[in-house]
């Protein structure tokens, strides 16, 4: 059997929905379980006192990395079934940019925010109140704003292709580049005594 | 030894295997072409680009865009898509892109490009295309759209196209200096 079985038809569509439903709250639990429901916790990386959330997230890039070169080295995945987006280089950048800003000052991003709202915190009801507002209002004004949106298209642009090397290369400066900075988050924790948020 | 460190040293080895094995491609067994995959690609129509998103490739220069024209000589002479190279069949089969080349394909009508994206994708290349339509597209798309979007028209104008506005021309009408090429593959068919 090849996966992913939601591109494939063998899930159906709706066992495709029932899936990420699964995997959406198997998700949220282990963002719940790692603390990152708490924004203390993600602002806390900014004053680099609990670099968890790096670690956390840096650890879910690794592991799906990994998990999806060597799933289709051995046949069990079809890459090119699988969806990369495309890339429009300014209006991304400024979604970073604002994306960061609002994770800086909130505390958390849209996954997190709703792992706060689902465990009944009230900051994160009113973040995910407020990026609710924002895609709506950015879906009212995408008429006057289409422009920029779809401005700077670079299509499908990855890694590999950008540097001229192997997409295995690549794997392997992101794993190298992951495991180094786990090494000098660890460091950073114990120097600034690692009053972790619990 | 701690878990942590068991768990880096698990993923460095993958990581230094996957580095190893460059693409993630699953070898084919025996020689065998994964069939169903490029039933897969063809389905999804993921193997061929328009005339159109070609010539954006071409004019915002894509990274490691290589097109390549795999008709005749004599007609690669008469007529080619800028910045295109010629290559015969049996030099496509032997083609070894590397992995950040992007590989554009065309004929007349598409077919025999079309062939040798199944070769190429056959042999393991991941980024191959044929142009949908070949030359013949290319010419009624980019060189002389008809009743084309701003769009579409500045990018015809761009690779000296004409544009134009209200009935579909007639076939063989002179309209760029390239359409008595595109003629004369009208005449002989594809």
């Amino acid at each position: 059997m090849t996966a992913p079985l939601t591109e494939t038809g063998a899930l159906g569509a709706a066992g495709a929905l029932a899936a990420a439903l699964l995997v959406g709250i198997a998700f949220g639990w282990c963002l719940e379980r790692a603390g990152l429901g708490n924004a203390r916790k993600l602002v806390a990386q900014f004053y680099l006192t609990d670099l968890a959330v790096f670690k956390v997230m840096f650890s879910a890039i690794v592991t799906a990395m990994l998990g999806a070169f060597w799933l289709s080295r051995l046949g069990v995945l079809d890459l090119s079934l699988v969806h990369v987006p495309e890339t429009w280089l300014l209006p991304q950048l400024a979604g970073g940019a604002q994306f960061g800003v609002g994770m800086a000052t909130a505390g958390l991003c849209p996954g997190t925010a709703c792992v706060s709202a689902a465990t009944g915190r009230g900051d994160g009801l009113a973040v995910v109140a407020g990026f609710l507002a924002g895609v709506l209002l950015a879906g009212a004004a995408l008429p006057r704003i289409a422009g920029f949106f779809t401005s700077t298209a670079r299509g499908v642009d990855t890694l590999p292709a950008r540097l001229g090397v192997s997409q295995g290369a690549v794997v392997l400066l992101i794993v190298a580049l992951a495991l180094a900075g786990f090494a000098v988050a660890g460091r950073i924790e114990r120097a600034r005594g690692a009053r972790r948020v619990a | 030894m701690t878990t942590t460190r068991i768990l880096a040293g698990v993923a460095a080895l993958l990581a230094v295997g996957a580095a190893l094995m460059g693409s993630p491609a699953p070898a084919p067994r025996g020689g065998a072409v994964d069939v169903a995959a490029l039933a897969r690609e063809i389905d999804r129509e993921a193997d061929h680009v328009t005339a159109v998103e070609l010539a954006q490739w071409i004019r915002e220069r894509k990274d490691g865009l290589r097109v390549i024209d795999v008709r005749a000589d004599s007609e690669y002479a008469a007529y080619h898509i800028p910045s295109a190279e010629r290559l015969g069949m049996a030099e496509v089969a032997a083609l070894r892109p590397s992995a950040g080349q992007t590989l554009v394909l065309y004929s007349e009508g598409g077919a025999h490009a079309a062939q040798a994206w199944v070769l190429l994708r056959a042999a393991g290349h991941q980024r191959v295309y044929f142009l949908r339509g070949g030359l013949l597209d290319w010419m009624e798309q980019v060189m002389n759209p008809v009743n084309a979007d701003a769009r579409v028209a500045e990018l015809s104008r761009y690779f000296g196209g004409v544009p134009r506005a209200g009935a579909v021309p007639e076939p063989g009408a002179t309209l760029t200096p390239a359409s008595g090429a595109v003629a004369r593959m009208r005449r002989r068919g594809c």
